[in-house]
């Protein structure tokens, strides 16, 4: 096979094995289904709570159920390049197998891009179902530049995956112990703005959390997402938080993939490959 | 009579060479494997925090200077006691450890350097069970494999399905690789690293686990890689001595890290084992006649009384020493007719407990050290 046709071989073989072992679970797989419908459910009669006389000066935030189910999916999404990595280096370090994967003549980009791909997938398939939900249940209605909004979801994932490929150097180094699952992965849903507005982290909250949620690049995804999606901005209007997140992953990519090849140089070196 | 010795020793001889030819390539092949000055000392983690709360600190020597060539076409033995560095030499030759000094070329690329080029020419079976996805079925874990060597969908299938078929795991093909026994487990292993027909084959005990028969095929299958067209070249570690004896054209001896010998197993057993056993089965004398007639000429004869009447007669004997010619002078003197006469010198374990003592008393912490690095790389840590 010629060594063009090999990345997309290698990470269709990922996202098979992975595939066929979640079919393996085939119960977890539907009850996942079902805690999508409840999720989408219990936010929509929460939202129902403000239904009548709810004034706020944030635009986003004037029908809640909207703002929120634009911002779990997309979360679910970004969370997914931020911890797949790691996840997978560590199951594969859990079973035993990546001494067996990484005895393949297979180099370190593309393990990278194929082991997350089935969590792309999956995460893709559960981000639809929770819009899919809400707008076949609930009768929300996007309306804007979907093109738009895909650019800020790949861009913010692209941006989490790179602080991810950080993580998953911490899981190859020492096994467990992320701090920055702890900062991106918990912190995210606090201070980006998932179910609140994130501008009363700094007004009610102080300066310092303030700083916290603009130094979070998914605080910039979201708010670029609901700006196309509930405000229908443009180009124009959502550069700011576009050329961030650019800014972020022209940083945080060439470095995270330096980081991660010297984390798995430095378990080869300590023999810990398959420790976890 | 002293000719008749000779030429037993001299048939001996030549009944290995065919034997070794057999296994290996001519002495002229070019190596297939080189270890040069290879160091491994696993490092410790956070070792300044750990000396600072005075924690034991201290780096364990794996592997130290060890050197040799695996030419291409041969079936190589590496020997040892568990916690020898057996399996930290197979993994820096893998490429999944690295040597801390030192260098390893495979078939001419630098497993540091060169990578994927080595991991893309060498198969690597190891004794250990979790390297497969339990959940997923036999065909399938190959199928994964087979795709992350580069194999296309139609060849992966038609290479697993060979391999099914020498490793007699074709009914099987369907079952998880959780149900699988664990002589199947260790076949799957295998036949994994033979999945892109590696021109090298690194073997961690092939045939631990599997019945006498399974056994004795895996080992058909060992040889006749070595035949094939081009041939394969296989670095084989295992405790069993004697398939090491009947597969290896060479053998080398680790203990404590260091590669204590090198030479074929006939070459072993000559250069540390110059004693051997001598056996005979005699007629005419009684078992005191030939008691009183060979005490003279070997102090630790053993004589016995066999059920079909025969009389047997043991003693040792230094190799070349004149013992055995004076021995049957002696009978042939006392009318005694000798119906056989066998000898038998020391296998490989003997040579291997020799340096496992020498080792036992001079570096037996270096030992512990290489134990403990061999349960940490396993997953000690879990």
């Amino acid at each position: 096979m010629s060594q063009r046709l090999q990345l997309p071989a290698r990470v269709w073989a990922f996202v098979v094995r992975d595939f066929q072992l979640a079919f393996s679970y085939r119960l977890e797989f539907f009850l996942r289904i079902l805690s999508i419908l409840f999720i989408t459910t219990t936010l929509f009669f929460i939202s129902q709570i403000f239904a009548s006389g709810f004034d706020t000066p944030f635009e986003q935030w004037r029908n809640p159920f909207l703002a929120w189910i634009t911002a779990v999916p997309f979360l679910n999404y970004f969370m997914t390049g931020f911890s797949s990595l790691a996840e997978a280096i560590r199951s594969e370090q859990r079973q035993g197998t990546l001494e067996g994967v990484l005895m393949t003549p297979i180099n370190l980009p593309t393990l990278i891009v194929a082991a997350s791909a089935w969590d792309f997938v999956l995460a893709t398939f559960h981000s639809f179902l929770y819009l899919f939900f809400a707008w076949a249940l609930f009768g929300v209605d996007f309306r804007g530049n979907f093109l738009l909004a895909m650019l800020f979801l790949v861009v913010t994932t692209l941006v989490l995956a790179s602080i991810g490929i950080i993580s998953a150097s911490f899981a190859m180094v020492f096994k467990r112990g992320d701090p920055l699952a702890l900062i991106v992965g918990t912190g995210s849903a606090l201070f980006s703005g998932v179910f609140f507005p994130s501008q009363l982290l700094s007004t009610a909250g102080g300066s310092v959390f303030g700083l916290i949620s603009y130094l979070l690049p998914t605080t910039h995804g979201i708010d670029g997402i609901r700006r196309v999606l509930i405000q229908g901005h443009g180009l124009s209007e959502v550069r700011e938080p576009l050329v961030t997140l650019v800014v972020y992953l022209a940083v945080l990519l060439p470095f995270s993939l330096w980081v991660f090849a010297r984390a798995v140089r430095r378990a080869k070196r300590e023999g810990s490959l398959i420790q976890y | 009579m002293a000719l008749t010795l000779e030429s037993t020793d001299a048939s001996r001889r030549e009944s290995d060479a065919p034997a070794a030819a057999s296994r290996g390539p001519a002495h002229d092949a070019r190596p297939a494997i080189s270890i040069q000055n290879v160091t491994k000392i696993y490092p410790v983690p956070l070792a300044r925090a750990k000396r600072f709360f005075r924690m034991d600190a201290s780096e364990v020597t794996a592997l130290a200077d060890v050197s040799f060539d695996v030419r291409e076409g041969e079936i190589f033995g590496l020997i040892g006691r568990n916690g020898a560095g057996k399996t930290t030499l197979t993994k820096v030759i893998a490429t999944l450890v690295q040597p801390t000094r030192g260098r390893v070329t495979v078939l001419g690329s630098d497993s540091v350097r060169d990578e994927e080029r080595v991991r893309a020419c060498v198969g690597l079976a190891g004794a250990e069970e979790r390297s497969f996805y339990w959940r997923l079925t036999a065909e399938q874990n190959l199928m994964f494999f087979a795709r992350l060597y580069g194999l296309s969908g139609r060849a992966a299938r038609r290479r697993i399905g060979e391999l099914f078929e020498q490793f007699e795991l074709t009914e099987l093909r369907r079952r998880r690789f959780g149900e699988l026994s664990t002589g199947n487990k260790q076949r799957m292993a295998v036949a994994r690293a033979m999945l892109n027909a590696p021109p090298v084959l690194l073997l961690d005990e092939p045939t631990r686990s599997l019945d006498p028969v399974a056994a004795a095929r895996m080992r058909a299958l060992i040889s006749e890689l070595v035949r094939g067209t081009p041939p394969a070249t296989v670095l084989l570690t295992s405790h069993n001595l004697t398939e090491v004896e009947e597969l290896c054209a060479r053998v080398a001896i680790i203990s404590g890290g260091r590669i204590r010998d090198v030479g074929t197993p006939a070459e072993l057993r000559a250069s540390h084992r110059q004693r051997e056993s001598v056996r005979l089965s005699l007629r005419g004398p009684t078992r005191e006649e030939a008691a009183r007639v060979l005490g003279g000429v070997a102090p630790d004869v053993e004589v016995e009384r066999a059920p079909d009447g025969e009389i047997e007669v043991r003693f040792t004997r230094e190799v070349g020493d004149g013992r055995l010619d004076e021995a049957l002078r002696a009978l042939h003197a006392a009318g005694a007719r000798v119906v056989s006469c066998e000898t038998e010198r020391g296998t490989l374990l003997d040579v291997l407990e020799r340096y496992e003592g020498a080792a036992d008393e001079g570096d037996g912490a270096a030992r512990e050290g290489v134990e403990a690095a061999e349960t940490r790389e396993t997953g000690g840590r879990v």
